[in-house]
């Protein structure tokens, strides 16, 4: 491992010579490269050629055409400049401007090689001129780690305390990680933010500090009768609407001609209307109310129309602020089938449309029967300004109009409507619950202005205590909390209470850059990077193995010195991936390494994938967070993910995948292994709902960006951007053909085949996956509309095609469909895979890209890890332990 | 890296170049009188939708241009502002490679790659660089309007369209509401009360300036640097804190009739109320320099369109081209709407806003994945400007140069924006 730093310039002839390393260790993923830059030692005579016979006699020295000089581009890409003359002759040659129509043709096959030599080349290049070398910046806390720095720090949770933070920038897209400092921006507004978050969440913390003299919280519990409202309201609405009206306008139709304002309808529409509406939910409505338990219960309905499809669970306004619990008795019936067994639990959604904005908070199975319900217990917390009323429904889409499609099949088939799933006994709140223990800042404050002294001593004491909480054990300045004080003083001044007006400066505390930024001003930094303090080191692998800041046990190693010895730390590594706070780790790191954020780009499409619902997908996100962080508790090879015989699932996916548990279901919301069975397509990414559902478009499987994510994730061999330009082929659409058919048009160009060539027979091999990630044999062409078929109605198939996943990997062996695919991955890919993972790791932990300085640091790392097994927690404890982690 | 200014000092400083306010302290009659003596300002809005248009519809015939081209089928809600408008085809920024940023370096015409060290970079935005030179006239120097939905709509990396002198990105209000809120309301407190505010405030700042000193110290350059962010957001604070004392005795002017929008509304509406708000903060001479960062899913969804904004934008003939077209059809409308309104409100000398008003409409995606071409219309009088045509320039013409042309005509001093290479000459004069 390096100990010292290059000597020079990071972008000078050293730089470049390790890029011929990095394209050698990729392992096949470029031709050996030539030690001069960008180009490889294949690529370079070629390029060289095609330009002697494409550009040159118009584009060379002396009246160059349209002053474009090519004769003289130098192969070494080291400037900007460079670089730019390069891409305009890779844009021309993309667009098919360049050669220009009256010229002779360049040979397709020549100009495929130099486009994908030279799309790869400016990447390299790109790399080099952007590496920002070994520096990690200075940093402020991304939107994950703030909030989560605000639970540890006050003790609450935001989301159950509905402190909102979706107003902040959610901070990914520029840089590769949200942890790279060069991505994180800062704007008056966003310091705004801060400022109101910080309120807002002392408040809701602050919310059950007990009052000087007022009385003690009286703990209530208040249930109510799910029968009570809702089979009230819908027993009138269908007595006197649906079924009364029908019987007035029958009674007006067989009048024989007399008025309909007789029978109480302003006019003869109104009262054919009523017919209609009869028609459409009398019979829905007449089967919920005569339903067995519709008298001691209320059966939930999808949002076919305003009636039960939601429980609210309220706490009124004259309830206390605290800790509450919330219980719903909840069972489902004997023929709801497996995946129409969970409840939602969340916020909004009282009109059961778009607009009104349910967002769910968690999802839970539902085990019990209607004979045997199970009480389900949720915690929230009630503050001044958060939510103080909460709805259950069943699982399902966001989308009314999903509702009303499945109601509408259901009644094309039955002659009802949808048959309910879900009977609900009574929900109720208790609270508020007084805490065990006092979270520390309520103690902390609580004591400090019942001590004995001054007032304006005290306030200054809790203030300096909670910023070195806050500023992770830095002390603060006496200039700060001099400011601080003043701005006590204003609150105090404007009339409030000691305990209301500490507030404010320690929501100042929480904008305030010691907190923010992720910082240590007392070292010096020398330009060739120094050695972190204890405190920089204990504060960077806590947000990395948490995204959170160190704790109490940590904190003390710092103050003993004891976290340099290197014992000392592997066993904090150990102790701090135990830690249920390293599940935010998993989530975080491999949400963006294998990019998960294209999951929510699409709208999936409800008709012909109505179980793969928010709920739904986000349990299969959960799925790749959890198989990570099992590989990591577990010290497993990480080459598990590109296959295993077994998957982490809980209930809600295994219903999804139709898995069980060696013959007995799996049930629970909490993820687990699962052994699977000799014959499953399931087991590593390439098997899960998440990964291949983003390999699509919400409606149709998308083999080139499944290919180009295997490429880029899993054989650590990423393709070319997208390239601007390029002339799309349109002539396919709409036409009843295969997707492979449909992009056999890729291999027509050169512009497209350079790159198409290698991404599409990966993608097609995995076809077998639908867009939603099920298994199937057949793909089809849909029609508009759809047709019944005794009990199952779906949509119209025109045509269909069995799946052909055969293929071969380009320039490689070939494979016959999804499983030999997998295993091919597996056993030839390993090691690239490893070691893209193992970069993404030390960007991640370090907080800035991955300089090609890194090399010989990275493939010590891989060669390590190797030898090992590649076993995750290990190689988690190596970049630890590596001379990189404890440099700024 | 700037030396660090005392609010103090940028307090004189904003009390000496302030004209405003002096102004209104005339009273309300004869500011009036005074404003229509001197030229009406002018205003400069941006809209940027992102996710490009449909090339097929949306483009006039290259070969029928000047006053006399027909409107296309994109264009055509346009129909009743034809001559109030003039359509750029040819323009495009020749640094951007990346074909799912629509908005990112639309208005800078930046190169991504272009320091040395670093994997981005942008430089400032046509629309800082006129509220640069317009901001001190008006409680706002600029305002930034945007969308919940900006990931999903193909704007790419930034918080608005707005980019700062450094190419930092500056943050957008995301919602009708807190426009609404920011431009109009505040008036229900007394003087005293938000003085006090605005004295708590200053302390707040006073406070986070002295932990910055504390974790500046002993920093290397590139922290501090970028440390200094943090800085400059507490400077823009305090430059709108010193605005708004000046500006604390003059009420915020609210156009009759406007109500606080909706909390969440269809892509569609929320345009449309959007527009209303921007008609309505010029009206109240609120801000002279406004961009919005447009809505494409939301607005698809509102329409009815089960199609994903992305794939939509990758159309094929068939469904996915039929979304596309109504997208165009839609926002082409909205646009109308809002010419109606600059159209319909008169300024003190009886000409139009609209007439001092230059609205620039367009994305740097085409579509699909085509960066050339940019869809490009300019509407309104306020950089004096051919209306009215359709204007082909040579291919490749860079964006920079349009904005440039813009900027020069609305009376910015500017030598050059971005990789700008003169004014286009089409459309002067």
């Amino acid at each position: 491992m390096l100990t010292t730093r290059p000597p020079e310039s990071r972008h000078g002839a050293r730089v470049l010579s390790a890029i011929a390393a990095v394209i050698t260790s990729l392992g096949g993923a470029a031709s050996a490269a030539s030690p001069e830059g960008a180009f490889s030692n294949a690529s370079q005579p070629l390029v060289q050629a095609f330009l002697k016979t494409s550009c040159l006699e118009c584009h060379a020295a002396e009246e160059p055409e349209a002053g474009v000089r090519l004769d003289d581009l130098p192969f070494q890409i080291t400037t900007v400049e460079i670089a730019e003359r390069w891409q305009k002759v890779l844009n021309v040659l993309n667009s098919g401007e360049m050669p220009p129509e009256d010229k002779p043709r360049p040979d397709e096959k020549a100009k495929r090689e130099v486009l994908a030599a030279l799309s790869r080349a400016l990447v390299v290049a790109r790399k080099t001129i952007g590496d920002q070398g070994r520096t990690t910046l200075v940093r402020r806390l991304n939107r994950r780690e703030y909030r989560h720095t605000l639970r540890d720090l006050l003790g609450i949770d935001l989301d159950a305390a509905g402190v909102d933070t979706s107003s902040l920038p959610d901070d990914t897209g520029t840089a590769a990680f949200d942890t790279i400092g060069s991505g994180l921006f800062m704007s008056s507004d966003q310091f705004e933010q801060y400022l109101a978050i910080g309120r807002a969440a002392i408040e809701a913390a602050a919310s059950d500090w007990p009052r000087p003299g007022a009385p003690k919280p009286e703990r209530k519990t208040v249930r109510r009768e799910a029968e009570t409202q809702a089979r009230k309201r819908i027993e009138a609405l269908y007595k006197n609407y649906f079924l009364g009206g029908f019987n007035k306008a029958k009674e007006w139709e067989a009048s024989g001609g007399k008025s309909p304002k007789e029978f109480g309808f302003p006019d003869e529409a109104e009262a054919r209307f009523r017919m209609l509406q009869y028609e459409r939910h009398g019979p829905y409505l007449e089967r919920f109310l005569k339903m067995p338990h519709a008298d001691t219960g209320a059966y939930l309905m999808l949002a076919t129309g305003n009636y039960h499809h939601a429980e609210e669970i309220a706490v009124p306004a004259t309830a206390p602020p605290g800790d509450y619990l919330l219980r719903v008795r909840i069972g489902a019936t004997a023929h709801a089938p497996p995946l129409r067994r969970f409840m939602e639990f969340g916020v909004g959604g009282e009109k059961g449309d778009d607009e009104s904005g349910f967002k769910a908070i968690d999802t839970f199975q539902v085990t019990g029967t209607i004979d045997q319900p199970q009480v389900i217990e949720i915690p929230v917390r009630v503050s001044a300004h958060g939510p103080r009323a909460w709805h259950v429904r069943e699982k399902r889409y966001n989308d009314v109009a999903a509702d009303q499609f499945r109601n509408a099949l259901a009644k094309a088939a039955n002659g009802v409507g949808l048959e309910h799933a879900l009977w609900i006994d009574w929900v109720e709140w208790e609270g508020p619950i007084p805490r065990a223990s006092p979270s520390p800042i309520r103690k902390h404050v609580f004591d400090g202005l019942a001590a004995k002294g001054q007032e304006s001593d005290l306030a200054k004491t809790i203030l300096r205590r909670f910023a070195t909480l806050a500023f992770r054990g830095a002390a603060p300045s006496r200039e700060f909390l001099d400011r601080l004080l003043t701005v006590y003083k204003t609150k105090r001044d404007a009339g409030a209470e000691p305990i209301e007006a500490i507030r404010e400066p320690m929501a100042v505390i929480l904008a305030s850059p010691g907190f923010l930024y992720l910082a240590d001003p007392l070292a010096e930094a020398g330009p060739g990077g120094r050695r972190l303090s204890a405190r920089e080191l204990a504060t960077r692998l806590s947000y990395f193995l948490w995204s959170a800041p160190p704790d109490d046990e940590l904190l003390a190693l710092v103050a003993s010195g004891e976290l340099s010895n290197p014992d000392v730390l592997a066993k904090q590594v150990e102790r701090m991936l135990a830690h249920e706070k390293s599940r935010d780790f998993a989530a975080g790191f491999t949400h963006q390494w294998l990019g998960l954020d294209r999951l929510d780009f699409f709208r999936f499409d409800y008709e012909l994938f109505p179980d793969f619902d928010e709920a739904t997908r986000e349990a299969a996100k959960h799925e790749v967070y959890e198989t990570f962080h099992a590989l990591v508790t577990g010290n497993l090879d990480a080459r598990t993910l590109l296959k295993s015989d077994f998957v982490v699932v809980n209930g809600l996916l295994a219903a999804y995948y139709g898995l069980d548990d060696g013959g007995s279901p799996v049930i629970g919301d909490a993820f687990r292994v699962v052994k699977l069975p000799k014959e499953s397509p399931r087991g590593g990414l390439l098997g899960m709902a998440a990964i291949l559902a983003m390999g699509s478009n919400g409606e149709r499987t998308s083999p080139v960006e499944r290919g180009a994510w295997v490429l880029r994730k899993l054989m650590n061999d990423p393709p070319p951007p997208a390239p601007p330009n390029v002339p799309q082929l349109t002539r396919l659409e709409s036409k009843e053909i295969t997707t492979r058919e449909r992009l056999w048009m890729h291999q027509e160009q050169a512009q497209c085949n350079q790159c198409h060539r290698v991404i599409d027979p990966i993608g097609f091999g995995l076809e077998n996956f639908d867009a939603a990630g099920r298994w199937r044999t057949e793909e089809h062409f849909y029609g508009r509309g759809w047709v019944v078929k005794g009990e199952l109605a779906g949509k119209v198939v025109k045509k269909s095609w069995s799946i052909e996943p055969a293929g071969a990997f380009h320039g490689g062996p070939a494979f016959k469909d999804s499983f030999e695919l997998r295993q091919q991955i597996a056993t030839r890919h390993g090691d690239a895979f490893a070691r893209g993972l193992i970069e993404n790791l030390f960007a991640y932990a370090l907080g800035r890209p991955v300089s090609f300085a890194d090399t010989d640091t990275l493939d010590a790392l891989a060669r390590t890890a190797k030898d090992n097994d590649y076993r995750l927690r290990d190689i988690l404890q190596a970049i630890v332990a590596s001379d990189e982690f404890h440099t700024k | 890296m700037e030396k660090p200014v005392s609010r103090r000092t940028i307090l004189r400083a904003a009390g000496s170049t302030i004209a405003l306010p002096l102004f209104a302290s005339l009273g309300p009659a004869r500011s009036a009188r005074a404003a229509a003596a001197t030229a009406r300002p002018k205003r400069m809005v941006f809209l940027g939708f992102g996710w490009g248009v449909t090339n097929e519809t949306w483009f006039p015939d290259r070969n029928s241009t000047g006053a006399g081209y027909a409107l296309p089928e994109g264009l055509k809600p346009l129909e009743r502002h034809k001559d109030r408008f003039t359509v750029i085809q040819g323009l495009s920024n020749k640094f951007t490679t990346e074909a799912h940023w629509g908005s990112t370096f639309w208005l800078t015409g930046a190169n991504r790659y272009g320091e040395p060290g670093k994997s981005f970079t942008n430089s400032i935005s046509a629309d800082q660089v006129a509220a640069a030179a317009f901001g001190d006239a008006t409680r706002f120097a600029s305002l930034q309007c945007g969308t919940l939905d900006a990931a999903n709509s193909g704007h790419g990396p930034g918080l608005s369209l707005a980019w700062d002198s450094r190419g930092r990105p500056l943050a957008a209000l995301d919602t009708p509401v807190h426009v609404f809120h920011r431009l109009f309301s505040g008036e229900s407190q007394s003087l005293a009360e938000r003085q006090a505010l605005l004295a708590a405030q200053e302390s707040v700042l006073d406070a986070v300036r002295a932990d910055a000193a504390r974790v500046k110290k002993g920093l290397s350059t590139a922290d501090a640097d970028k440390l200094d962010e943090y800085l400059q957001s507490i400077r823009d604070i305090e430059t709108r804190l010193a605005k708004e004392k000046q500006w604390l005795t003059v009420p915020k002017p609210k156009p009759e009739g406007l109500i606080e929008p909706a909390a969440s509304m269809p892509g569609h509406d929320e345009i449309k109320v959007m527009y209303d708000l921007v008609a309505a903060a010029l009206q109240a001479d609120a801000t002279r320099v406004i961009t919005y960062r447009q809505p494409v899913g939301t607005l698809l969804k509102g329409l009815g369109i089960n199609v994903a904004p992305h794939d939509m934008s990758h159309y094929q003939p068939g469904e996915r081209m039929e979304a596309s077209k109504k997208r165009d059809a839609k926002q082409s409308a909205l646009l109308a709407g809002l010419l109606d309104r600059l159209q319909a409100i008169k300024e003190p000398d009886g000409t139009s806003l609209l007439d001092h008003t230059t609205v620039a409409y367009g994305s740097n995606i085409r579509s699909i994945h085509y960066l050339d071409n940019c869809p490009t219309l300019v509407a309104g009088g306020g950089s004096g400007i051919r209306l009215g045509e359709h204007v082909v320039v040579a291919d490749k013409t860079p964006l920079a140069n349009l904005w440039l042309t813009l900027l020069r005509g609305a009376g910015v001093q500017a030598e050059r924006h971005g990789d700008s290479t003169g004014v286009i000459t089409e459309i002067t004069g």
